[in-house]
């Protein structure tokens, strides 16, 4: 077993100058402004929804995406922030006002647009490309959010990994909003709560390891 | 949030065990500022913070954990935590609830851990049996030499003899034949009999006990 002396000795023996991370809410504002040349990149190649003029008169529609959006930024701010070990816990929640806006749009819309459901119901081939946009929104974003958050792998990986995953999650669900025409009611809920549920589940079952990889990869230690 | 999910023995000693005032008063702002000319690369300065946050990480893991080996890895635990995240820290902002924070996450993290292997691991002791029947375990028990010595003593004189030359002593049925001067098959006889006689008094020697 290595002595305690002699590990100080070896840590600082590989003690180079480091660059001091910027404020958390800053380095949300990088995360965010990333997340939206992302989105930028899919309306240039997609375009946004062929409805979206009409859409954005209905106050219900407006009011999710800026619940989405809200979610998003502030889910982004707590995960930076939690990232932090002497930051407290409760940061956790702050999402958490824009989240029950968000799921209380849809939940209501759910409700008013019961039976305007389609007949036709949504065709396969839109229902692949809504999930080509979810790949391309969520994929770089967690890659993003695991890269500059991985130092929390040692402090609290469990709740970076929640809260980061909702901030995901929310861009996500905006974008498809945002791209895709499928208003049938059961269809938003799936995409928009659905998706969420499972990014945010798959960053708390996954986020752990994840980071713990990222952090061993991207870090490093003292051989 | 995970708070009610680990034992609470551990947590209550973790929770108290924020850095006293004196760390903050004192030691706390000596530590912000070598860590900020730590960031900065500043070895000497590194090594004082080090060194200096070493007997408060200590003294911490001294109390959660009983094995003084288990407490030396937390601390080291703690350093390479500190040594891998210390960018992370805003020299704006204290010290000492930086260090307390992030010493208590690293112990609870080994603490759990160590619950987990617990509950999975049992330790072997040497009682423990290969098999469960007793049968699988007679290499263990010792052969009764002095009840065959007893049996033997007990025998009459020309079996005694017989015994003695033949098995104790590993002569040949000749040499001991030339040495009793009896004959070879009234050696043979006399060594059927001993061991059939050896062999009921041993057997009521071992269901008297």
């Amino acid at each position: 077993m290595t002595r305690t002396p002699d590990l100080i000795d070896a840590l600082v023996e590989t003690a180079t100058p480091v660059r001091r991370l910027r404020v958390p809410i800053v380095r949300a504002g990088h995360w965010l402004a990333f997340a939206a040349i992302v989105l930028g990149l899919i309306a240039i190649a997609h375009g946004v929804r062929p409805d979206f003029s009409d859409r954005v008169q209905q106050p219900l529609f407006v009011l999710g995406m800026l619940g989405a959006l809200a979610t998003s930024i502030l889910a982004a701010v707590a995960s930076f922030r939690l990232s932090l070990p002497d930051s407290s816990r409760l940061w956790a929640v702050l999402p958490l006002p824009a989240l029950a806006l968000w799921v209380a749009t849809i939940g209501y819309g759910c409700l008013t647009d019961w039976v305007s459901l389609d007949s036709d119901g949504v065709h396969m081939g839109e229902a692949i490309r809504c999930f080509a946009t979810l790949l391309m929104t969520s994929i770089p974003l967690s890659i993003a959010m695991l890269v500059m958050l991985r130092y929390a792998a040692l402090l609290r990986p469990l709740e970076v990994s929640i809260v980061g995953g909702l901030a995901v999650a929310a861009v996500t669900a905006f974008a498809l909003s945002l791209f895709h025409g499928l208003d049938a009611t059961v269809m938003i809920l799936v995409w928009n709560l659905g998706t969420a549920a499972l990014i945010a589940t798959l960053g708390s079952l996954f986020g752990r390891s994840m980071l713990t990889w990222m952090a061993s990869h991207f870090t490093t230690l003292p051989r | 949030m995970s708070a009610g999910r680990h034992s609470p023995t551990p947590l209550t000693i973790v929770s108290a065990a924020t850095p006293d005032d004196s760390h903050q008063a004192g030691d706390g702002a000596d530590w912000s500022k070598l860590m900020a000319r730590s960031q900065d690369g500043d070895r000497v300065a590194y090594r004082a913070l080090l060194e200096g946050v070493t007997p408060y990480i200590q003294s911490l893991a001294a109390r959660c954990f009983k094995q003084p080996t288990d407490a030396e890895d937390a601390v080291q635990d703690v350093l390479l935590t500190i040594h891998m995240v210390r960018h992370a820290y805003d020299p704006s902002r204290p010290f000492g609830p930086w260090l307390a924070a992030i010493a208590n996450r690293r112990i609870i993290d080994r603490l759990r851990r160590d619950t987990r292997r617990k509950a999975r691991e049992v330790e072997l002791s040497i009682d423990h049996e290969t098999f469960a029947d007793a049968s699988t375990n007679l290499h263990t028990e010792k052969p009764d030499e002095v009840a065959l010595a007893q049996a033997i003593e007990r025998l009459p004189p020309d079996q005694r003899q017989t015994i003695r030359m033949l098995k104790l002593n590993e002569m040949s049925l000749k040499e001991a034949a030339a040495a009793s001067g009896r004959s070879m098959p009234a050696l043979k006889v006399a060594t059927h009999r001993a061991i059939k006689s050896l062999r009921r008094m041993l057997k009521q020697h071992s269901d008297s006990t």
